[in-house]
């Protein structure tokens, strides 16, 4: 009688996942027949299935906790915008905020002091929520009402995070930051590739109508300016040219 | 079905599959809601490129993978050999399996094999689904089946055998 050789780990899994076409089903049975060990090690699969459908099934049967069903009820409550109104109005702010930048840029001048210090909170409020993994934001894009809502309530004036999807850019949420001056809106952004960029928002002037800075720290840039009752400032750890594009769209959304 | 019907509907599964591969309610409950609200936001992004539930799985798996790599590497990993000296549990000879056991076993698994395992095993996906949605070659997904089967026979005392090699004529059941 000649040996077949043992069966093989993929044969065996090949056989106990029962999708196997009849003819090769029946091949693997005449060799198991002899093969006591293989018989063994697949009675065991089977006892580990049912030890593990008996361990975690059952949490599928368990009422869903109202937390998960409320990311479900939030999204219902707020589609996402696509609204071609809101299309419209962002060209207009565009073509009208053209000719504002250039009066607002007319005449650079040194950096006010509390600008400086509106860039540098900026910076460590990117630094210290950027590295989240987990709670990056307070409030999550998905629950974009909402977030729009408290901003608005806190900032003391209408808030609506500026879309920076030209740029590949996505919101992820905001949360409001302590700031000397009082609390400020700081927005989180998120490319495809999982870089992320910052949005610090001031509502009150720091500094007279002060044109586009740009500032940097190793890898890290800003581009932050003052006018018409918002400072802001754009962080993030991209090329100056790239993250001055995304300043520009904030820009010409905010005004 | 709209999209977010759909999405809500996998639920109960991606909580399933999450309390098996993270154990430990709030996190795996974290980790459904990091995922659902990924996929709320993303919904209009999705291409329709095969079943919203794998779609949903994928992106669990990213964000777990994303936690891991915050966590920073697992300290706690032990050598399967140096695990085989362990008593086997009252002879191992009984049909079914100490549920404690396994899942502890479950517990002492690498997180890439528990993630195979638990996809075939208790979400019952083919070899092809399976290895689609963990994102690896099927060659991969069957060894690291292979290796945690093979594993977990030890853990629970039914061989003491390598994981390689199947001979081992003393644990022969007997029905």
């Amino acid at each position: 009688m000649t040996q077949t050789p043992p069966l093989s780990d993929d044969d065996l899994l090949a056989w106990h996942s029962g999708t196997l076409p009849p003819d090769a089903a029946s091949r693997i049975a005449v060799r198991l027949a002899d093969d006591p060990s293989a018989q063994a090690m697949l009675a065991d699969w089977a006892a580990q299935d049912a030890a593990l459908a008996a361990l975690y099934a059952p949490i599928a049967d368990e009422p869903v906790p109202a937390r998960l069903r409320d990311v479900i009820r939030r999204a219902e409550a707020a589609p996402p915008l696509r609204n071609p109104l809101w299309q419209v109005a962002a060209l207009l702010a565009v073509l009208v905020v053209g000719a504002a930048v250039g009066w607002v840029a007319r005449d650079a001048t040194a950096i006010a002091p509390q600008l400086a210090s509106l860039q540098m909170n900026a910076v460590q409020a990117h630094q210290t929520f950027v590295a989240e993994v987990r709670h990056p934001v307070e409030v999550p894009a998905s629950d974009s009402a909402h977030l729009n809502t408290w901003m608005s309530k806190r900032m003391g004036r209408d808030m609506q995070p500026p879309d920076f999807a030209g740029a590949g850019f996505a919101l992820l949420g905001g949360r409001i930051v302590p700031s000397p001056s009082g609390p400020a809106a700081f927005y989180m952004y998120e490319d495809a590739a999982g870089a992320r960029v910052t949005l610090y928002i001031l509502p009150q002037d720091q500094g007279n109508g002060a044109a586009f800075q740009f500032a940097s720290d190793g890898a890290t840039n800003t581009v932050f300016w003052s006018d018409e009752g918002l400072s802001c400032a754009v962080v993030g750890d991209l090329p100056r040219k790239a993250l001055r594009e995304i300043a520009d769209a904030a820009y010409d959304q905010l005004l | 079905m709209t999209m977010l019907d759909q999405i809500e509907a996998a639920i109960p599964a991606l909580r399933r599959y999450a309390h098996a591969l993270v154990r430990d309610r709030a996190r795996a409950d974290d980790l459904v809601q990091d995922c659902l609200e990924r996929a709320v936001a993303k919904r209009q992004m999705w291409r329709g490129d095969g079943p919203v539930q794998a779609w949903l799985f994928r992106i669990m798996l990213n964000r777990h993978r994303d936690l891991l790599r915050a966590a920073g590497p697992a300290g706690h990993l032990v050598a399967v050999q140096d695990l085989a000296s362990e008593p086997a549990q009252s002879g191992g000879q009984e049909a079914h399996l100490a549920l404690a056991e396994v899942h502890a076993a479950m517990g002492r698994l690498p997180v890439d094999q528990r993630a195979a395992l638990l996809m075939v095993a208790l979400e019952g996906r083919t070899f092809d689904e399976a290895a689609s949605i963990l994102a690896i070659p099927k060659g991969t997904l069957m060894s690291r089946l292979a290796r945690a089967r093979a594993t977990l026979r030890i853990l629970t005392g039914r061989t003491t055998d390598d994981p390689k090699g199947h001979a081992l004529g003393q644990k022969e059941v007997k029905p």
